[in-house]
């Protein structure tokens, strides 16, 4: 019984990770790029958030996520449109994504500027900590929250991207970025709205992970790092992969941790490796 | 009315020029074949018209405005769209949103998704597949299609029979000759130098980035290919 709810727990745990990857997932699928500083932009909503906290006490920290996602949105969309889109039309990508990784060094230092090295945390209060009794089984209510959260997101994304004129421009301008100049669409400003989007994804699983777990100004590496997990597992750029690599990852890591407490996320990384030579394409794509 | 001018283009990759002081001329309504061996400057002219490549100097007016500094995306609202070589349709997309790409910068004219099923009607029936799953010919009609969903003065068509069996190529340039008559201007690039001759009201030859014939159709082959070769 408690493996059952370790499975389940890890299940739940995993849909933030997907959330976290998802964004990412995004960025390499349209631009070809990997953000490198999208770890560091995790943290920064996190440090905006707890700012709001202590600014506006009586308001829970749930209802934060769409000012946060939004000023996190604005600052995506100006940091693509001041910065990453001089270099990312270049025929060397290393030029973007080493350009990502100045702007993750620079948020870090700023971070530790203006925050302090201090670990913080979100509260949520009693949410942080209730569970449900289902079937004899004990759930976490905000894991079991964040999960459903992390799939409405994953469908509204998935809904964008296939059934609007906006995701139509997205996938081209993703095939053929000078084919679709001939129609009119200037592929920055898709960019922009993109890397905004990613991020504003990116922003909510910061909160939400500041809110499980402590965090400081140097933890962007280390939600990277998973970020970046999720994101290969998947098979780069698919949106579902994401998600399954998250939940993938989430359980490897709460089994790890039930047979060896001091591993910490030891066995994700494991698995990552196990999965990367087993199946370079991504454990849930299709051959190719 | 002369609705492409262009003088003295030149044009470069690097260190290399691929073109040389080109001057050619459209007017309304009229097709014109823009013939020439490998590596003649063809598709580079093109992409210079439309604004794909940045490094050229010259004088190119379209419908009256100078439009060799705006960028491509500007050009395209201005009516001059290419069907690009090698068709470069999304592959992530279905027929249906490949045509309805063409149809983003809201041009108003005769083109519809409707015309266009109408002009090509098994794309109808594979509207909703993705394009990879469709034969060379019907993805070269997806390509046009996608052109004329912009309602274009002046289309551009980068050899658009490389590669089709004869007949289909005979219902491409079938196809033309609705376009042209719903007042489309056409520049059709091509290495079939007797099919594009007989298409066309003009011919200009290139060589070398150099034009080396501008005259009418139904010049002589003997004449064609002293310009084609340059001997």
């Amino acid at each position: 019984m408690i493996w059952v709810e370790t499975i389940i727990n890890g299940v739940l745990y995993g849909g933030l990770y997907g959330l976290l990857g998802v964004g990412l997932a995004l960025i390499v699928g349209v631009m070809r790029v990997v953000n490198l500083s999208h770890g560091e932009f995790m943290v920064l909503s996190a440090f905006i958030g707890v700012s709001l906290v202590g600014a506006l006490p009586w308001l829970h920290p749930l209802a934060l996520l769409v000012p946060v996602a939004l000023i996190v949105f604005v600052l995506g969309f100006g940091l693509q449109a001041v910065l990453i889109n001089r270099v990312v039309t270049r025929p060397d990508p290393f030029a973007a994504i080493l350009l990502t990784f100045g702007v993750a060094v620079v948020m870090r230092n700023l971070m530790v500027e203006v925050y302090g090295a201090d670990p913080r945390h979100l509260p949520a209060g009693q949410l942080a900590h209730a569970s449900a009794g289902i079937a004899g089984l004990h759930i976490g209510v905000l894991p079991l929250l964040i999960l459903v959260l992390a799939i409405v997101l994953f469908t509204a994304l998935q809904l964008i991207l296939t059934r609007t004129r906006f995701g139509r421009i997205v996938r081209a301008t993703a095939d053929h970025r000078d084919v679709v100049r001939l129609m009119g669409v200037n592929p920055g400003r898709v960019y922009n709205v993109v890397m905004g989007l990613s991020l504003a994804l990116a922003s909510i699983a910061g909160m939400l992970l500041a809110i499980r777990a402590s965090f400081t100004p140097y933890s962007g590496v280390d939600r990277l790092l998973i970020a970046f997990e999720v994101v290969v597992l998947g098979g780069l750029g698919t949106f579902w992969g994401a998600m399954l690599g998250g939940i993938t990852l989430g359980v490897a890591e709460l089994v790890g941790l039930k047979l060896d407490p001091n591993a910490g996320p030891l066995y994700a990384h494991l698995l990552f490796l196990a999965g990367v030579l087993m199946r370079p394409n991504g454990l849930f794509r299709g051959r190719g | 009315m002369t609705l492409l001018e262009v003088r003295g283009l030149d044009a470069f990759y690097g260190d290399f020029q691929a073109l040389f002081g080109l001057t050619l001329h459209v007017e309304a309504g009229e097709t014109v074949a823009l013939i020439g061996a490998n590596g003649a400057g063809k598709t580079t002219f093109l992409k210079c018209l439309v604004g794909l490549t940045s490094t050229k100097r010259g004088e190119i007016r379209f419908a009256g405005e100078p439009v060799a500094a705006e960028p491509a995306e500007r050009i395209s609202r201005l009516g001059l769209t290419l069907v690009p070589e090698g068709r470069l349709l999304f592959p992530s997309l279905s027929v249906e949103e490949n045509l309805l790409m063409g149809a983003l910068n809201r041009r108003p004219g005769s083109w519809t998704l409707a015309r266009v099923f109408e002009l090509f009607p098994i794309l109808r029936e594979r509207r909703r597949q993705r394009p990879d799953a469709l034969s060379g010919g019907q993805q070269h009609m997806v390509a046009i299609g996608r052109a004329l969903m912009s309602n274009p003065k002046l289309l551009l068509c980068d050899e658009i029979s490389l590669g089709l069996a004869p007949v289909v190529v005979d219902q491409i340039y079938e196809s033309l000759s609705h376009i042209r008559a719903e007042g489309a201007s056409i520049v059709l690039v091509e290495q079939d130098v007797k099919r594009a001759s007989s298409a066309a009201d003009r011919v200009y030859c290139l060589l070398k980035g150099r034009v080396t014939l501008d005259g009418p159709r139904g010049l002589g082959l003997d004449r064609l290919s002293r310009a084609y070769f340059g001997t």
